[in-house]
């Protein structure tokens, strides 16, 4: 019988030696699929994609932004735009580089493939939002016109990725950039989310860690230079410009009923009754619309009933129906209280 | 005769292409039925009551996943009726929507009974007004109007009716109250003498009713005569993929001229019109409708009988202090009349099944001069194995399901879900995984099928990979055995039992403990990205049915578990039979195998006994303890017993113990043995279900790969530390 010490000792090596191969993320395995999956004709994706978002940003590309945002040497960066310019797809000139017609077309397929997949990733699946852009990124490379076509169709042919840059159309159709960043308003000024960019990834982790999503109504509370306060989905939230930057909203003239309030039915206690006023426009696909079909529509009247003995979920008396509900999905629907106690639904 | 329904007259009635593949045989009925419905309105009672048939009931929401289907007779017409899955909606928002919803729109049912909760009318309308706005052959089966009355309101049906332009029967299905009318009702409707003026959605927001306007008359253009022009209409704003391909095909009206390829340009060019939120209007505005219908048709103030004793029921099954302890007594006295209760009838079964009938049948087989082989293996491998686990199996399952049966009938175990979902939260869970944990002491593949009752598709992998570190029943009598030949053996006699007693239970809490870390490790790995939609809704408490549970469960559960597992160890018992007596080696070919694996075996705790054993017994784990002993037997016991050796030996404890010790085991083999017998692969059957349930094989394998790595890794290390600390 092998002595339990070196029996142990092998186990741990094989231990150690699987979670070095396999580790996600940082494994051996996890690397090397990726160092072989970002080829040359990922990278020559990203850099039109690159140059594709300097346009409609009206903005013109340099090597360094290139390099920067493809993540590679400038040398390389610069032999990438040389390889663009010579399958006609980009261009060179004075000011910068350019996409040529054809180029613009292979970069919207991109551009369409990526939002495509947010859309969902947001909608079908499980994942964090903050992994949606990553994810993303990574599998939008495989996409041929086709596939990209049916999953737009599989996904109802959304038109607004879930941080709400507009998808191509398979045409390519695309509306102009609208809005201002956050940052521009002023304090008592009420603006509808419009976007909220994806890069760079820690920007984009702030604003999801803050609950941020396009459709979403703020109310600036204080604007100083170096940080925002202001109000938004029923909270008080505080953002420093470089963040807050990164969101582009469009000034509305009157508020919205919504804005009214700071309550979500996760804040009633049990015996609590509230007027639901809406499902919070961050929470979208399945978990969104099972609430709709259990009858939290604007309006409904919604008793807090029972608290679970373990504190969480609480039970809803909606519509004659008795509903548990998790404080994670209780906190996305907004309530207000105003009604008087007792009255009827 | 109405014009409403004259549609039905000239279009080519069921087309058999659609209903094959919806899995009907076209051609066997002549008056199709669709029963829909939320879940838990009694809509598979209703089913019962029609068709006759036994369809399990409970009280839990959605309980018919797979779909069922019954036909009758009814005044000499062959009526089929199929059970739709209980959905809150039609939007195709998953599977089982989509199940029901394209039914409804494909299968072109005669008749489409909507099931309704009088209690919970206005959500319960949401589905009403959604299939309303497909068809107009509908009518609903206002359930459940006793339960209203018990809280102090009646529906008038006649002002629902009028309402929503559809015949509205009330019914008490558990009491077969209203049944006869309905079941006229169905035939009128079949044979065209009802006129329905269908309720349709109107106050849709602006922007909705200009686009649905637009496009409706291209949808007429291209299927002249369309009688849901405007459902489709919507769905297409709504970019519903599967209506969006049967307007591309031409399915979605047989009389079109398959022109659907202009309707979804104009379709898509309208979605740009829309505001991204619109679906949420369309809800609003279709809650709006059930509310207003809803309230025009209730009579409310009548005498309540028992005031809120549902809610004073909660508080007291919910509360901080009371909740736990209630289910643990309530929990651990279901589990101590299953095993107290299981003694005689499991002792008896045996004393008939093995002791008088398995001599009686060799005798037999002797007498009729079967040859050695024959005889050995028909009665000694296939019969014994399977009187075995009949015997070991039926009377606690027999117990166990209608205890459980009941509880679920009264409506208590959504309680214990709701009383435990933050704990499972935390794991990534489901709170109604308690409930199929608890099944899953029963037995395993039961627990699997249960699995069904959570309606998230994350949720559920979760609970039905995990189930098997529930110690099923098929493992109890190794746990105990075992415990209390080597456990026991620990402590000075008086003792024992205790000891035992409580080391068969640290098994099963650290089952439940690794049920835990599982849940926790694959959704936050390999389930990490599956969606997930939690909601739980508590029923209204009602009085069980005892006798009728009583059959149910025992048709439903219990014999079903028990005809699975008789028709894997049949297999089983005649594989062990064949290893023990095909010569191989020096001796038999169990003796070769045994050789093979006992290296391995010994370095990780265990033996190559114990090894084979759990290969042969992947079908049931029933037969692990017997299939251990005969080996044994053959190995080291006494010479000349292996000749012919069947599958057991009834010996005593101490007879055993000493056997076993002979075949070189020690305290840490039975340590071994009780974390193995707790960690390893689910058996045949569940692996089956599993794969039923799933359909995947990633996930099957997953299921018994998983437990079995955990397995070996735990009790390698348990006997490497054993090692050096003895």
């Amino acid at each position: 019988m092998i002595d339990p010490v070196l029996a142990l000792l092998i186990f741990g090596l094989a231990v150690v030696l699987v979670a070095g191969l396999l580790w996600p993320d940082r494994g051996l395995v996890p690397r090397l699929v990726r160092s072989f999956g970002t080829t040359e004709r990922v990278r020559l994706e990203d850099t039109l994609k690159h140059l594709y978002k300097c346009e409609y940003a009206g903005r013109t590309c340099s090597v360094d932004s290139v390099a920067g945002s493809v993540a590679v040497s400038r040398h390389h960066a610069l032999e990438l735009l040389g390889k663009l310019e010579v399958l006609e797809l980009a261009s060179a000139s004075a000011e910068g580089f350019h996409l040529t017609d054809q180029g613009r077309e292979y970069a919207l397929h991109i551009v369409r493939t990526h939002r495509l997949l947010e859309r969902f990733l947001a909608d079908r699946t499980g994942i964090e939002p903050a992994d949606w852009h990553r994810e993303a990124e990574r599998r939008e490379h495989s996409f041929s016109p086709e596939e990209t076509d049916s999953l737009a169709a599989q996904l109802g042919h959304p038109l607004y990725d879930p941080h709400g840059d507009p998808i191509p159309t398979a045409l390519g159709e695309l509306p102009a950039l609208t809005g201002s960043p956050l940052t521009a308003l002023k304090a008592n000024d009420v603006a509808s989310i419009v976007h909220l960019g994806d890069e760079p990834p820690e920007v984009f982790e702030a604003l999801a860690a803050a609950e941020l999503s396009p459709q979403m109504l703020v109310r600036v509370l204080e604007a100083t230079t170096g940080r925002v306060r202001f109000e938004a989905g029923g909270r008080e939230l505080v953002l420093p410009s470089v963040v807050a930057r990164a969101v582009t909203v469009e000034p509305l003239p009157e508020a919205d009923p919504m804005q009214g309030s700071n309550e979500t039915l996760a804040s009633l206690g049990a015996g609590e009754g509230a007027r639901v006023l809406g499902i919070h426009p961050a929470l979208q696909g399945p978990q969104r619309r099972r609430l709709l079909d259990l009858g939290l529509v604007p309006g409904t009247r919604v008793e807090a009933e029972l608290r679970s003995a373990a504190g969480d979920p609480m039970a809803f008396r909606v519509r004659g129906a008795l509903i548990a509900l998790r404080r994670d999905q209780a906190r996305w629907i907004l309530v207000d209280r105003g009604d008087p106690r007792g009255s009827e639904a | 005769m109405p014009t409403t329904l004259s549609r039905h007259r000239g279009a080519p009635s069921p087309q058999p292409a659609d209903l094959v593949q919806l899995g009907l045989q076209p051609g066997k009925w002549d008056t199709l039925v669709a029963l829909a419905g939320n879940p838990n309105t009694g809509k598979s009672t209703v089913f019962n009551s029609l068709t006759g048939l036994r369809q399990h009931t409970g009280n839990w929401p959605g309980k018919t996943v797979i779909r069922a289907e019954g036909t009758f007779a009814y005044e000499g017409k062959r009526v089929k009726v199929v059970d739709l899955p209980g959905t809150y909606s039609l939007q195709a928002g998953s599977a089982d929507e989509e199940v029901a919803r394209d039914f409804i729109l494909f299968g072109r049912p005669d008749v489409t009974v909507v099931v309704v909760d009088s209690t919970r009318l206005e959500r319960n309308l949401n589905l009403v007004l959604q299939i309303l706005e497909i068809t107009d052959r509908v009518i609903v089966c206002l359930n459940l109007t006793d339960e209203a009355r018990r809280h102090g309101f009646a529906v008038d049906d006649e002002a629902l009716a009028q309402q929503l332009g559809v015949p509205v029967i009330p019914t008490v299905a558990r009491e077969k109250e209203g049944i006869p009318d309905l079941l006229r009702a169905i035939q009128r409707m079949a044979d065209g003498e009802t006129a329905a003026r269908p309720h349709r959605i109107e106050k849709l927001p602006a922007e909705l009713e200009a686009a649905i306007a637009q496009l409706i008359p291209a949808i007429e253009d291209a299927f002249p005569g369309i009688p849901n022009a405007r459902w489709v209409a919507l769905r297409l704003l709504n970019a519903d993929e599967s209506v969006e391909g049967a307007v591309r095909s031409g399915e979605i009206w047989a009389e079109g001229k398959e022109e659907g390829e202009e309707v979804l340009e104009v379709a898509a060019t309208l979605r740009w019109t829309l505001s991204p939120g619109f679906h949420d209007r369309l809800m609003e505005a279709v809650f709006g409708a059930a509310e207003s219908i809803a309230r025009a048709s209730m009579i409310k103030g009548l005498k309540k009988a028992k005031y809120d004793f549902d809610l004073r029921l909660d508080r007291v099954l919910t509360s901080r202090w009371l909740g736990f302890p209630l289910m643990l007594a309530i929990l651990s006295g279901v589990f101590w009349l299953t095993i107290e209760g299981a003694n005689v009838p499991s002792a008896f079964l045996a004393s008939i099944l093995v002791d008088t009938l398995h001599p009686a049948l060799k005798g037999l087989g002797e007498a009729a001069s079967l040859p050695w082989w024959l005889n050995g293996f028909l009665f000694d491998g296939m019969y014994l194995a399977t009187a075995w686990v009949v015997s070991v199996m039926l009377p606690p399952m027999a117990i166990f399901f209608p205890l459980f049966t009941l509880l679920e009938d009264f409506g208590y175990l959504p309680r214990v879900a709701f009383n435990l979902d933050s704990l499972f939260r935390r794991a990534g869970a489901h709170g109604k995984q308690a409930l199929t944990m608890c099944m899953g002491f029963g037995c395993n593949a039961a627990g699997v099928v249960a699995t069904r009752v959570i309606d998230s598709p994350r949720e559920r992998l979760v609970a039905v990979i995990t189930n098997n570190f529930s110690l099923c029943n098929g493992r109890w009598p190794t746990q105990i055995l075992i415990a209390s030949i080597f456990i026991g053996a620990l402590a000075p006699a008086a003792w024992a039992g205790l000891l035992s007693a409580a080391a068969v239970v640290s098994v099963a809490l650290l089952g439940i403990i690794f049920m835990f870390l599982t849940s926790w490790l694959l959704s936050r790995s390999v389930l990490k990205g599956e969606a997930t939609t939690f909601s739980l809704e508590l029923p209204p408490y009602r009085p069980p049915r005892v006798l009728q549970t009583l059959y149910t469960s025992l048709i439903d559960r219990t014999l079903i578990v028990l005809w699975r597992a008789v028709v894997f160890a049949l297999p089983a018992g005649a594989l062990i039979w064949l290893v023990a007596n095909i010569p191989g080696g020096s001796g038999s070919l169990a003796e070769l195998f045994i050789g093979w694996l006992q290296p391995f075996g010994v370095l990780v705790g265990l033996n190559g006994v114990i090894l084979l054993a759990y290969v042969v017994a992947i079908p049931a784990n029933e037969i692990v303890i017997p299939t251990i002993l005969m080996l044994t037997a053959l190995i080291a016991g006494p010479a000349g017993v292996g000749e012919g050796a069947g599958v057991m030996f009834e010996r005593g404890l101490a007879d055993t113990g000493e056997l076993l010790r002979l075949g070189g085991w020690t305290t840490l083999t039975g340590v071994n043995l009780m974390l193995f017998s707790l960690l390893h692969n689910p058996c045949s059957t569940t692996l089956y279900t599993i794969y039923q349930e799933t359909k995947s094989w990633r996930w099957t394998a997953l299921s018994a790969l998983l437990p079995l790595a955990m397995g070996f890794v735990i009790v390698f290390l348990v006997a490497q530390v054993w090692r050096l600390a003895g």
